[in-house]
């Protein structure tokens, strides 16, 4: 793709049957969208899967985005949504495994020290989250959108989001507030 | 105290937004998954114009544009002599086929009890889970009960009440269905064609 081809040229090119166009699509966006993922689900795996499904299911219905100069919004839509599907489904399954995970770790590394320490320990405590909370948090935080915009994306009121943040936010300092005070 | 506070956070949110890469394979199985699938044809504004979309369309619609394709047969009859009336029908029948059942849709009442609520909506996958659709709002019709009619595309569908924006609530007089968002409960329905 050239560098200064606009979302619409490509998703104009790829509707009349340029099928490889998309590839420039897929390297535009696809790491600016995998740290949401990989936050959101915890692990690279799960994080590439929903992106694999959000492009998949963005070129199939490539016809329906309404302004594809803002491809990578819808795009973005359509991740978060697969974000949650593939959350709640492997919610349940993981709860215990990652509940597990996080004593051992815990018991081996007491005392953790150091930027890759502080980070697991960030990683750690945002997967012990609620969803829904981590999901507001990291929009808003992470991804620095306003809460009109996380509302429009989410179909969440502003209100609710606000109190997810808030919660959010409280709970991880209660999480990290060890790692502070060390 | 507050800066302070602002301060942890924003400590964690930079951490966080280091960027995250992914295998280079993905583009690969990416693109193999893509070029599975059908080649899109289309060209521009046609393109849009005959793209399958959802359109709900109650009875009364569907009465009114049978309707005006009546009276565009008998006014092509009347310009254009016996042969063009012959050829409305074609032509009626290609500009409005028959619809098929995504298109169509059935008006469904949906109500809660919820005493306390100071609003109540319906959520679920034919209004894209937005719980500020202005046709799926419900009311407050006295006792605590709130309902609202509102189409629904024939099919099977997820839905959910919304209660003041932040709760959501399973209809239980539905089933439930066991595929979750969020942990959130879902109810299930099934709308068919009335008879």
């Amino acid at each position: 793709m050239e560098a200064g081809s606009s979302d619409a040229v490509v998703v104009a090119r790829v509707l009349r049957g340029d099928v490889e166009a998309f590839r420039g699509l897929v390297e535009r966006y696809r790491d600016r969208y995998a740290r949401y993922a990989f936050h959101m689900l915890g692990n690279r795996e799960d994080a590439e899967e929903a992106l694999q499904d959000a492009f998949v299911r963005a070129y199939r219905s490539l016809a329906r985005c309404e302004d594809p100069e803002r491809f990578g919004a819808w795009l973005f839509r359509i991740l978060v949504n697969r974000c949650r599907t593939l959350g709640a489904r492997r919610g349940r399954r993981a709860r215990t495994f990652v509940v597990d995970e996080v004593a051992l770790l815990g018991a081996a590394e007491e005392h953790p020290a150091g930027a890759t320490a502080w980070r697991e320990e960030i990683d750690r405590a945002l997967q012990q989250l609620r969803g829904d909370q981590r999901e507001a948090f990291l929009l808003k935080y992470v991804e620095e959108m306003g809460y009109d915009e996380m509302s429009q994306l989410t179909g969440v009121g502003v209100s609710a989001l606000k109190m997810r943040v808030m919660r959010a936010c409280e709970r991880l300092r209660e999480l990290l507030s060890e790692v502070y005070d060390a | 105290m507050r800066d302070e506070t602002e301060e942890d956070i924003e400590q964690i949110a930079r951490e966080l937004r280091v960027p995250v890469a992914v295998g280079r394979s993905l583009d690969a199985r990416i693109m193999n998954a893509v070029r599975n699938l059908p080649r899109h044809t289309g060209f521009g504004l046609w393109s849009r114009l005959i793209t399958p979309r959802t359109v709900t369309v109650t009875p009364l619609v569907w009465g009114i544009m049978a309707a005006a394709v009546a009276a565009f047969a008998v006014l092509g009859a009347m310009h254009a002599g016996q042969d063009l009336h012959r050829a409305a029908k074609p032509i009626a029948s290609a500009l409005f086929p028959a619809p098929k059942a995504a298109d169509r849709s059935q008006r469904v009442q949906f109500v809660l009890v919820a005493p306390d609520a100071k609003k109540v909506a319906v959520v679920g996958d034919f209004n894209g889970w937005d719980a500020s659709h202005v046709g799926y709002q419900a009311q407050h019709r006295g006792g605590g009960v709130w309902s609202v009619t509102a189409p629904v595309p024939l099919g099977h569908h997820r839905y959910s009440f919304v209660v003041d924006d932040s709760v959501w609530v399973a209809d239980p007089t539905a089933p439930r269905v066991t595929d979750y968002d969020y942990g959130m409960p879902n109810s299930a329905i099934v709308v068919q064609e009335q008879k």
